[in-house]
């Protein structure tokens, strides 16, 4: 029992799953049948990854019984302070747990964990504090600036906070250090399309399509995808305008419209099916609108 | 005339005093080795966040012009990024120190025997090289065993160190030789014993063997950001020229891929 636990908690570290009830679940079986002992040093690893996911579902006993081993046998670890400080963030103190952050980056300004989880406290803590949020990202990301999530961040709470241009201007950084991943290039066109520069959205829709290397069964990024081609090159069509604050270009009208052709054929086909008796779900919503658009 | 297998008897005692204990001394010598080596290094120098940014300042330029030429960036926002940072390392805004002054006397490139930094570096990879002198004990050149499988007469030499004869069949081995096989072969015992990352392994020692290298690498620490992020400069100005938006002309490809336009 305890050892296909270990398994399953092994698989989850190594992956950074957040799976945290079962975490907690497979990692009571763990204690009760006292295999502690028997892990060696993955018993530490294991403690914090216990940890963590009782914090993250509310069961603050287990957490404290942890972090009283892990303090125990790792005493001025980074690592352990901060677990102590997102204890302290569980016990809902937002300020306690700010204190506990400024005081520990004091005596150590790089590390890393520490800053981000100050910058979370900061971020969650309302409209009051996410200037400062703001701030203490921009200087984290000056520092640290190929971390893809901490770029993520700071474009959702720009987005959050209405600043498109700004967080199109933190994507831009993601698209440079993942220029592979074809949903962070589709966020970019969705930012796009929210901050009203049709012709950008449309070129990066049409740039998701274009990364598209599975052949004829499309990748998921590239169905959402369709759907924004549709919608930009019909707006760009109906509207003779097509203002746009990077100053691209939209395509010409005779390719918008075999664009839009294309949208429309793609899409119906995703929600046809084949067999007779099961329906996408919404098809004829989808087939009225499409048609409906077509002028 | 090469003589037949049988002809040469070899006394027990060597089996018992040169084989055996050359290979038991081999093991306890590289788990030694582990051991002391793990006790030795010292834990790496932590860096300030001043240093640690103006230590990745170039990784922010070089990540750009990775992928100027088909670039996920459109025109407006490369080229801003581009300017901004040819800015950041005209000014020195990256430097740990602030931007360099100008009447400061040009700098002289830092010795390494001063700075205590690089001293504890440098000394730390001596004690290293030092810690794998320990097993080179003389060996006499016994002729030790005997392989079970017949090889060819190329074999003579690596097999026969320190013994050459020209008659000897080349299924003995001479213990010099057995010396060696065991300082390349034990890497799997010890990775048994120790676990994957040891430091008795002699591999690595290889790729590490020359004192030069070590000082070397040394020497790459301290480097002078200021030249570096100047002469980034020119770069960046290489990549603008080469720079193209992978977006461009992205809605003929999109037509060709689907067969509404033809290609």
């Amino acid at each position: 029992m305890a050892a296909t636990a270990l398994e399953k908690l092994a698989t989850w570290r190594v992956r950074g799953t957040r799976a945290s009830e079962q975490v907690v679940e497979q990692g009571i079986i763990v204690l009760e049948q006292g295999a502690l002992k028997r892990m060696g040093d993955d018993a530490w690893a294991f403690l914090e990854q216990l940890a963590l996911a009782s914090l993250d579902i509310g069961r603050l006993d287990i957490a404290d019984d942890c972090l009283e081993q892990l303090t125990e046998e790792f005493p001025g670890s980074p690592r352990v302070e901060c677990l102590k400080g997102i204890r302290l963030e569980a016990d809902d103190k937002p300020g306690e747990a700010l204190n506990f952050y400024e005081a520990a980056l004091r005596e150590d300004d790089t590390n890393i964990a520490l800053w981000k989880r100050q910058i979370a406290v900061l971020r969650g803590q309302g409209p009051q504090t996410i200037p400062r949020a703001v701030e203490e990202l921009t200087r984290y990301l000056d520092t640290f600036y190929a971390d893809v999530e901490a770029w993520i961040e700071l474009a959702d709470i720009y987005s959050e906070l209405n600043l498109y241009a700004l967080s199109l201007q933190a994507l831009a950084h993601v698209l440079l250090l993942a220029s592979q991943n074809p949903f962070y290039v589709l966020r970019f066109a969705e930012t796009a399309y929210t901050a009203g520069d049709i012709p950008l959205a449309l070129k990066t829709f049409l740039r998701v399509i274009d990364m598209d290397e599975s052949g004829p069964s499309e990748g998921n990024a590239t169905k959402r995808a369709w759907w924004g081609v549709k919608l930009t090159s019909s707006r760009l069509l109906s509207s003779s305008n097509a203002s746009s604050d990077s100053q691209t270009l939209a395509p010409s009208a005779e390719h918008l419209k075999l664009l839009d052709e294309l949208a429309t054929e793609r899409l119906a086909g995703s929600y046809s099916t084949t067999s007779a008796d099961r329906q996408a779900r919404g098809r004829d919503v989808v087939l009225a609108w499409l048609i409906g658009r077509k002028r | 005339m090469s003589s037949s297998a049988a002809s040469l008897y070899l006394d027990p005692q060597i089996r018992d005093w040169v084989l055996f204990p050359i290979t038991l001394v081999m093991i306890l010598v590289g788990i030694l080795r582990h051991y002391v080596t793990i006790l030795l290094t010292s834990p790496p120098k932590k860096l300030s966040r001043a240093a640690i940014r103006e230590q990745r300042a170039l990784l922010r330029s070089q990540i750009l012009r990775a992928t100027s030429s088909n670039s996920p960036l459109p025109p407006s926002y490369y080229k801003s990024l581009s300017a901004s940072l040819w800015h950041a390392f005209d000014s020195g805004t990256y430097l740990k120190d602030g931007p360099p002054k100008d009447s400061d006397a040009p700098t002289t490139p830092a010795n390494p025997l001063t700075n205590p930094d690089q001293m504890e570096g440098m000394m730390d990879g001596m004690k290293k090289q030092l810690v794998m002198m320990v097993p080179q004990m003389v060996i006499m050149g016994f002729v030790a065993i005997k392989l079970p499988f017949p090889l060819t007469l190329g074999f003579k030499s690596m097999l026969q160190r320190g013994v050459e004869t020209q008659d000897m069949d080349v299924r003995w081995v001479s213990s010099l030789s057995w010396y060696f096989l065991n300082f390349f072969g034990l890497n799997g015992v010890y990775r048994l014993i120790l676990g994957n990352d040891n430091a008795a392994d002699s591999s690595k020692d290889l790729a590490n063997s020359s004192p030069f290298a070590a000082a070397t690498q040394q020497q790459a620490g301290p480097q002078d950001y200021n030249k570096l992020f100047k002469a980034e400069k020119d770069n960046l100005e290489l990549a603008e020229g080469l720079y193209s938006w992978a977006g461009k002309g992205v809605e003929l490809r999109v037509l060709q891929k689907y067969g509404k336009v033809a290609r």
